[in-house]
């Protein structure tokens, strides 16, 4: 497919964003940016993490007001102060942090504010049928509208929250990531939908990092790198659009991986694991490995990492740190083990770092006991210390005592790492730690994980991103129900391998 | 980007200090006399009591709990103090150590309930509240006991009046509690743990801070500072009586929260809740030197705590 | 139709709906078998002391004594649902009920005037908690402390001493000795409270205690439903106040303290949680009995009165750590 550039809009857009800027703290997430989407089209935004899609559609539908800079309605400036205001226009979003409210039930979650009433008072007879009518109508058969909310699985929770949009029929629609945690079927019932409210004339505008998704139905696709726009298309070639997300031709992005020494010893071994009680999960991670784990969303990946590191701990598995067996029932149990496992985990503002509290703290906090003597920390050389990390990872902050909330999400980041370097942990477990950080700060990671590794650590990694794990691991191994599905390594080793071998077989779960 | 949050706080531990000043001002203004050396030891020495009941509920606040068992472990420590020493001076150190060791039960009872069986702080402590009260009537005959109507061993009763230096005995012991307290959680393990677990016990968690075991020493803590306001208490008046400790709650919470530390926890620190405590302390002084009615100093306390809270205990959303 | 809707899963085999109501209703329906398990007890130890069951005399009085603490839980359970709660109950019992004392006299329609009156100020009682809470974005548990001092203050301002007279018209109405009437009273809450809940303003409140952000970016006036929520509170709070005055036909500016954690036990027993988003009036109201049932049951198993509390706090911490297992039990097996 060439790449050709979309035609001058000639009509109103039914949605538009012009110069819009925003910051948070010290980040610029948007600058001056502009936007603009037809009605009767799927528009895909697509980019880096943190190149402002996010933040855009927030703005877009009404979350956050833009520092300067407007949107427009069918070329009417307009303001919004809260997504349901922008509701009432008739702009129906569904965001990354979906806002299902989790102890009331499905059918309430469905029909909130649009609830069957009479004499003013909501039926609560009417509530579940009523919900059942509506989920039907949009072809969901299977999600009980008597369930509590929070005991619905994730997929079937972004499955509501789109209905719950949908069925307002809304003059746009957007969609941030709204296909995060769904399957190839959900997706194919999403993009269903999505063509018949393009038939209706309604805009649809939508973030997505799956490729073959967006060329699936997109009508034109905007490129949006820090904070801007960068060009819009009709059609575009996968590497030429990930040069210009990047700023670089694919080639550079990531440094060449070293091969592991021969002799390496193995650091980490699972034997008989297994996160959901009924498959075998077994494998070896040597020294001076980078061990990938691959595969959709929602197959083991999280207890798998969770549970080598205690938190909470594997319902079944013999865990094997430098050849010798360990119990690890909770974290600090595995932080102690002989060679030290370290976990940065996947939300690093709600489970890795404590946000208010100082750089330093959050530094030092899991080897405080070798740091004190008699329980009293030994001040000086904690500062030394910090400094001297701070320096070794570039991290960019006025001092040690600056709360961490107050840091870029990359070093926020950084300090995650950055603590578990202190601890000198020679197993990291790191999961999705490039999520949500900026392209440059990216590849100052890629480069720190082959430097770890050449200094002979082990790391297991996850990553959603397919082209990471392809470009960064020595081996991946790819989870399904559990279970290793498939160990690529090379020259088997590229992102189409990983995402094939992650959904043979979706349809027969 | 400065550091805003650490000034911010700082600044809160000044404005309650400042609160305490102009209070005093406030008072001498109004009452000659109020301001005088005596004056203001005796005012101190009064806060001491809130301010240790509000070291204990400091160190659980800090962890987003609270501890509602103070009136009883209070009134309990007095009359279990006078009742194993009966007004001896050789029975007073045993005396002490089991009415201690009575208040760390309490608090490690509450904390069990709370980290083992998941009941909610406010509902935990509430309860041991109940169970301490139904014990401490119960087997001392609702107060009626031959032991009951000792007094504080003379030595306990001279911690408390002894003036050193013109300063009551137990208001030195208050300054070395602050002191102490303060070190402890600005530069030790244990009190990097405390605000860890305040921020995000979950992310303490993964980073390897034993967060039960923290728990149950803060509660621990608590009790025992409870006890030990009831020891001085009953020194300070010579005998235990009925709902004696029952004022110590509410003042306590609003002594930690007028100091700038977070009822959801994590932040703020013990200099504040002194200095909260002396504020309410010298607030109720002056309303008695104004010669104000029952009913106004309450009305006028609730106000002025609602006035610090406003000025500067704002929970600041982003 | 030129497209065959795709479906985005398998129909799976479906629960009934009762065993879904049941799994939502656990707190409200273990209240009442507990209220019930302890009536029945003490039927059983009252039938034992004085052989006979227990008459209208006992029920009546029962009810009457329960009252207030009902009342003062359904407010509480208002303000709790929006993850509040209210410290200054107490406080506006107390200033409620020396009102009550000293204005209820005249005519039928001078009483129902000022009892209106009452229900209005403790309202405005809870609109000055509302406004602090909601404005002030202050905690609620530190607001309501300072507040309680308040009216804690003006109650004993209206009734220094204790005095004042109910009309026994007024008594005879509301809490009557021939019978337990008030239960038609609260039988007439327990409406207002379905009434509530099925009003937008109930469902804004059960919102904003799920998941404020969320409710905000639904829609949802957080601010305006807090501040309500804290209005309707003290509203039941002077009712409650009323019945107290009622019951004990004279007033008496400080017998209303008590009622601040009381009816906190009482909510927590029915199964409310103190968190936010989930629970209900009708088990509150059974919390407020079965305390109620509690004490007569140690009087009757002649327990010695000075260690009520004990056996009170006790039931308490066994009740909740015995309702939370069984709610685990009843949603794990999902």
């Amino acid at each position: 497919m060439s790449s050709a550039a979309a035609e001058p809009d000639k009509a109103s857009p039914a949605i538009a964003a012009s110069s819009v800027s925003k910051a948070f703290g010290g980040v610029q997430a948007l600058h001056a940016a502009s936007f603009a989407a037809q009605a009767g089209e799927v528009h895909a935004l697509v980019g880096e993490n943190g190149a402002g899609k996010s933040t855009l559609i927030k703005v877009l539908g009404g979350r956050i007001a833009p520092d300067s800079g407007g949107v427009a309605l069918d070329g009417r400036p307009v303001r919004f102060a809260s997504p349901a205001d922008a509701a009432r226009s008739g702009i129906g979003t569904v965001f990354q942090e979906l806002t299902l409210l989790p102890w009331l039930t499905v059918a309430e979650n469905l029909l909130i504010g649009h609830e069957p009433r009479r004499f003013g008072l909501v039926r609560r007879a009417a509530l579940a049928p009523q919900a059942e009518q509506v989920l039907a109508g949009l072809g969901i058969h299977h999600i009980d509208p008597r369930a509590l909310a929070a005991d619905v699985s994730l997929a079937e929770r972004q499955i509501i929250e789109i209905a719950r949009v949908i069925t307002r029929h809304p003059r746009v629609l957007l969609l941030d990531e709204p296909t995060s945690s769904l399957v190839e079927r959900e997706v194919e019932w999403l993009f269903a939908r999505i063509r018949d409210l393009r038939a209706k004339g309604t805009a649809v505008v939508f973030t997505s990092h799956r490729w073959n998704e967006i060329t699936s139905i997109a009508d034109r696709i905007t490129i949006f790198r820090n904070g801007a726009e960068v060009g819009t298309f009709t059609g575009i070639d996968e590497d030429e659009a990930i040069t210009l997300m990047t700023g670089q031709r694919v080639e550079t992005m990531y440094p060449p991986v070293p091969p592991v020494p021969a002799g390496a010893e193995p650091a980490l071994e699972l034997v008989e694991g297994s996160v959901n009680g009924t498959a075998q999960l077994a494998f070896t991670l040597s020294a001076g490995e980078i061990l990938g784990i691959g595969g959709l969303a929602g197959q083991g990946h999280r207890e798998l990492f969770s549970g080598l590191f205690g938190a909470p701990p594997l319902p079944r598995g013999r865990i094997k740190v430098d050849g010798k067996q360990v119990h690890i029932r909770r974290p600090s149990d595995a932080i102690h083990a002989s060679l030290g496992i370290a976990l940065v985990p996947e939300d690093r503002k709600s489970e890795g770092l404590l946000l208010p509290l100082p750089v330093r703290d959050n530094l030092t906090l899991p080897i405080l006991s070798s740091l004190s003597r008699f329980g009293v920390i030994r001040g000086a050389v904690e500062r030394r210390m910090c400094r001297d990390m701070i320096a070794r990872l570039a991290i960019r902050t006025p001092n040690a005592a600056q709360p961490v909330g107050a840091l870029s999400g990359g070093n926020q980041q950084k300090v995650l790492v950055g603590r578990w370097l202190l601890a000198e942990s020679r197993v990291l477990l790191l999961y999705d730690v490039t999520r949500g950080v900026d392209v440059a700060t990216k590849h100052e990671i890629y480069e720190l994980m082959l430097r770890l590794a050449g200094e002979g650590r082990a790391i297991l990694f996850y990553s959603s991103d397919t082209e990471e794990l392809a470009h960064l691991c020595h081996r991946v191994l790819v989870l399904r129900g559990g279970r290793i599905a498939a160990e690529l390594a090379a020259p088997a080793l590229n992102a189409e391998a990983i995402v094939t071998a992650s959904v043979r077989e979706a349809h027969a779960a | 980007m400065k550091a805003l949050s650490l000034s911010a706080d700082a600044l809160r531990i000044v404005a309650a200090y400042g609160a305490a000043v102009l209070l005093f001002v406030i008072g001498a203004w109004v009452h000659p006399g109020f301001g005088s050396f005596n004056s203001i030891t005796s005012i101190l020495l009064i806060a001491s009591f809130v301010g240790l009941v509000a070291a204990g509920q400091c160190f659980v606040v800090l962890i987003g709990g609270i501890d509602l068992s103070v009136p009883w472990v209070v009134n309990a420590a007095a009359i279990l103090l006078v009742t194993s020493s009966l007004g001896q001076d050789a029975r007073a150190p045993y005396a002490i150590a089991v009415t201690l060791g009575m208040g760390a039960l309490a608090g490690l009872a509450n904390a069990i309930g709370i980290v083992w069986f998941g009941v909610p702080a406010v509902v935990m402590t509430l309860a041991m509240n109940g169970i301490i009260e139904g014990l401490a009537l119960g087997l001392s005959g609702g107060m009626t006991c031959a032991a009951c109507a000792s007094y504080a061993p003379p030595v306990i009763a001279a911690a408390v009046h002894d003036v050193w230096l013109g300063i009551p005995a137990a208001l030195w012991l208050w300054l070395v509690v602050i002191a102490v307290v303060s070190f402890v959680l600005s530069l030790t393990r244990f009190g990097r743990a405390t605000y860890a677990i305040g921020n995000n016990g979950r992310a303490a968690y993964l980073a390897g801070v034993n967060v039960n075991r923290t728990t149950i020493l803060l509660y621990a803590l608590s009790g025992m500072f409870s006890a030990l306001a009831g020891i001085l208490l009953v020194g300070f008046g010579g005998q235990a009586s009925l709902g004696m400790g029952a004022p110590y709650l509410f003042q306590s919470i609003a002594a930690v929260v007028i100091g700038g530390v977070s009822i959801l926890g994590g932040r703020g620190n013990y200099l504040g809740a002194a200095a909260g405590a002396v504020s309410l302390t010298t607030l109720v002084s002056v309303l008695l030197a104004l010669n104000m009615p029952d009913y106004g100093r309450s009305i006028i306390y609730g106000v002025v705590i609602l006035a610090l809270l406003l000025l500067y205990g704002r929970e600041q959303r982003e | 139709m030129p497209r065959e809707a795709t479906s985005p899963g398998q129909a799976a085999p479906r629960r009934s709906a009762m065993v879904h109501i049941i799994g939502q209703n656990v707190g409200v329906i273990l209240a009442a078998i507990v209220l019930l398990v302890s009536i029945a007890a003490f039927c059983g130890m009252f039938l034992l002391q004085q052989d006979r069951l227990p008459g209208n005399f006992e029920v009546t009085s029962t009810v009457n004594n329960t009252m207030p603490l009902a009342l003062a839980a359904i407010g509480q359970t208002v303000v709790v649902l929006t993850r509040g709660i209210d410290l200054s109950v107490g406080g506006v019992i107390d200033l409620t009920n020396a009102l009550a004392a000293i204005w209820l006299t005249g005519s039928t329609l001078h009483m129902l005037g000022v009892s209106l009156l009452i229900v209005l100020i403790g309202a405005a009682a809870g609109l000055l908690n509302g406004l602090v809470v909601g404005l002030g974005r202050l905690q609620p548990i530190v607001v309501t402390l300072a507040t309680l001092s308040i009216f804690q203050g003006l109650a004993i301002r209206v009734l220094p001493q204790p005095g004042g007279e109910v009309p026994p018209s007024y008594t005879d109405f509301l809490v009557s000795t021939n019978g337990p009437t008030a239960l038609l009273f609260l039988l007439a809450a327990a409406i207002g409270w379905m009434v509530l809940r099925r009003s937008r303003l109930g469902v804004n409140i059960f919102a904003i205690g799920n998941d404020e952000q969320s409710a905000i970016a639904l829609g949802v006036n957080a601010m305006r439903t807090k501040i309500l929520a804290y209005m309707l509170g003290g509203a039941l709070y002077a009712i409650a106040g009323l019945f107290l005055a009622a019951n004990a036909t004279a007033g008496d500016a400080t017998t209303g303290d008590g009622y601040t954690l009381t009816s906190i036990v009482a909510v927590v027993l029915g199964g409310v949680n103190l968190f936010g988003g989930r629970g209900s009036a009708v088990g509150a109201i059974c919390g407020a009995f079965i305390t109620t049932m509690i004490v007569n049951i140690l009087f009757f198993a002649h327990i010695n009165p000075l260690y009520q509390s004990f056996y009170e706090g006790l039931f308490l911490v066994i009740a909740v750590v015995l309702g939370a297992l069984i709610g685990r039990l009843v949603r794990g097996s999902r």
